[in-house]
């Protein structure tokens, strides 16, 4: 029980935390009330980047903490040490080849592997392919930390798939993979916003698109809107068009072979019924059910 | 070689540097001190593992930053044409302001990738993982795994695709993909599997004390209180002081509790890496650059360039100049070599 409050708390305020530090600039600067040069949307000034780099940077390695701290067994290192190489070699092929707008093979990867294994899994298996992909296609930068946090939040995000498709009695059927190719389209979609919105707010531009001081919320996600309509929306449709394509084509596939091995690499105690009414004299009772990995 | 700290130090400061200059001359300095360290260290690189040459993303992303502010910021005194108006977004005047500081962001980027570049070329893959802190020691273990098997992965996937070859499987849409992924993810787990077996085999286990679990968890979310606290206080009630202090609480406290959970992880090192004289030096002047962009009190004006309304010969500062040419730090030890 105490786990279980300390593993909210941790995974409610670090995910609100960096949540809300995305929308940190727009916060702190539209209270300062700062103008810059009138015609531009410019913030350069006051300690917003450097507060958002750090506010994101904790968050996320608080959450790296809290979710490595069930990858301390053999069988959760190996697996999901080999399901990042796999994606980080599709990632190695992607940028080798590129596709077209931001298509990506590693996206339905991350949203299957949370959704079956998990959560923890997941946000590990959206972070650390990020960050080896990087490593080994010599790509690391500033904007990496940021991927890797949005990547994860990715994969921790697609357990909730599971009771979606639970209430449409989807299992196994084509529901199932629908649902797991809208969640890939949204996050197409999604994870461009959030990647945009690191710079946005310090980005000069015309003042339709870019933020200025004091101009509201309404005004800051209209411009923002207007944005991403024009410099992302088509590369991140296409990137949501790639995920839906991939999972409809390789959902089913991928999802058998990934719970095949779940079986093999999961197993669960019961308690057993006939040992129960078996039992000898003076031989207690069986372990309640528990189920634990490896 | 360079000790991949003073290397971390380095970039930092060349980050620093970077995203603060829109002073042309000051840039131009900065971007030429990264240019001969990236040249240098490129020409000693055993393995090129940069997908995009910093020169030629300068080429194109220069141009297209400055075209790009030119359409769309129709602002500043010396019109060079006027599109027009009935074009959305592009209608209006082109100027040479917008033009100049278009192309000063586009150098900015430029730079960045390039100290970028610099370090994935001047460090191996094993010493970027090293970097990983000890708190994360089961992220880094994963992470060895994935960069180690990365190799074998594509070497099956070739093995794959010459098989189906032999077999006649042609790719004609993207479900004929199926017959060589499929096996990919299937092999990769099963070596996941043999990899668990090996690494339970070798005692490859946890035995963490679930009390000190628990200490280490607490601290975290005091920690992430006192960060949400402080910031709350800053943002909400304007109490910049007290906010602040709550807030640089709160992470030094998950600091210390991710210091002393590193501190808990037993490693032994199979080759230490000597931090030398030249790493010092390389540290030492990143050190100056950042007090010189940093710290408060100091005269940077220099540092700032604005072209708007209309475009001026930038001022140049001796003083800073010689500070920043502390970018050139890696040089010594790479001359040397």
């Amino acid at each position: 029980m105490r786990d279980r409050i300390l593993s909210i708390a941790i995974y409610g305020l670090s995910t609100g935390i960096g949540m809300i530090a995305f929308l940190y600039p727009f916060l702190t600067l539209s209270a300062s009330g700062e103008t810059h040069g009138g015609m531009m949307g410019q913030a350069h000034t006051g300690d917003a980047p450097l507060m958002l780099s750090v506010l994101v940077g904790l968050c996320f390695v608080v959450l790296l903490l809290e979710v490595q701290g069930q990858a301390v067994n053999a069988k959760f290192v190996a697996l999901l040490g080999i399901l990042v190489s796999i994606n980080s070699a599709l990632r190695f092929m992607e940028v080798a080849v590129p596709g077209p707008g931001g298509i990506s093979p590693i996206f339905f990867l991350i949203a299957l592997t949370g959704y079956v294994y998990g959560g923890r899994l997941g946000f590990l298996m959206g972070a650390l392919t990020l960050l080896v992909s990087a490593l080994i296609t010599g790509t690391i930068g500033p904007w990496l930390p940021y991927q890797m946090f949005t990547a994860g939040w990715m994969g921790m995000s697609a357990p909730f798939c599971r009771s979606l498709v639970r209430l449409l009695h989807g299992e196994g059927r084509w529901i199932e993979l629908a649902v797991l190719a809208v969640f890939g389209a949204l996050w197409g979609l999604v994870y461009g916003a959030i990647m945009n919105v690191w710079f946005w707010p310090f980005a000069v531009g015309p003042s339709e698109q870019y933020w200025e001081p004091g101009i509201g919320l309404v005004e800051t996600l209209r411009r923002y809107a207007a944005f991403y309509m024009t410099t992302s929306f088509i590369w991140d449709a296409m990137r949501a068009a790639g995920n839906v394509l991939l999972t409809l084509a390789f959902g089913s596939a991928t999802l058998h072979t990934l719970r095949r091995f779940q079986r093999r690499f999961v197993f669960t105690r019961v308690s057993s019924p006939l040992y129960k009414d078996e039992r000898l004299p003076g031989v207690p009772d069986a372990p309640r059910a528990e189920a634990r990995a490896g | 070689m360079i000790h991949p700290w003073a290397w971390v130090g380095w970039v930092g400061a060349s980050l620093v540097a970077l995203s603060k200059t829109r002073n042309p001359l000051h840039l131009v300095l900065m971007l030429l001190s990264i240019a001969i360290v990236n040249a240098l260290v490129g020409f000693r690189a055993e393995l090129s593992l940069t997908p995009v040459s910093p020169l030629r993303f300068a080429l194109f992303v220069v141009p297209l930053s400055a075209a790009f502010n030119a359409l769309t910021v129709h602002f500043g005194d010396t019109v060079l044409l006027r599109l027009p108006a009935w074009l959305p977004l592009l209608g209006g005047p082109v100027t040479l302001e917008a033009l100049v500081y278009g192309a000063l962001n586009g150098l900015v980027l430029a730079g960045i990738l390039a100290a970028f570049t610099t370090l994935n070329q001047a460090l191996p893959v094993r010493a970027l993982v090293r970097l990983i802190p000890r708190a994360f020691y089961p992220v880094a273990v994963v992470t060895s795994i994935a960069v180690t098997f990365v190799p074998t992965t594509m070497r099956q996937f070739q093995q794959i695709r010459e098989a189906q070859a032999v077999r006649g499987h042609r790719m004609r849409g993207l479900r004929d993909w199926i017959p060589l992924f499929m096996p990919l993810l299937v092999g990769g787990l099963e070596r996941a599997l043999g990899l668990a077996e090996a690494m339970t085999a070798r005692g490859f286990a946890s035995a963490d004390d679930p009390e000190q679990d628990v200490r280490t968890r607490a601290a975290v979310v005091m920690g992430l209180v006192a960060l949400l606290g402080g910031w709350l206080l800053r943002l909400a009630w304007g109490q910049e002081a007290l906010g602040l202090a709550l807030m640089v609480a709160g992470s030094g406290l998950v600091l210390v509790t991710l210091w002393a959970v590193g501190r808990r992880v037993q490693h032994t090192t199979y080759r230490h890496e000597p931090w030398t004289g030249i790493d010092w030096a390389v540290a030492l002047s990143a050190a100056a650059v950042l007090a010189l962009f940093l710290l408060p009190g100091l005269n940077r004006v220099a540092l700032f360039y604005y072209p708007y309304p209309s475009l001026s010969w930038p001022s140049f500062d001796p003083v800073i100049g010689l500070i920043s040419l502390g970018l050139l730090g890696p040089v010594l030890a790479l001359v040397r070599r």
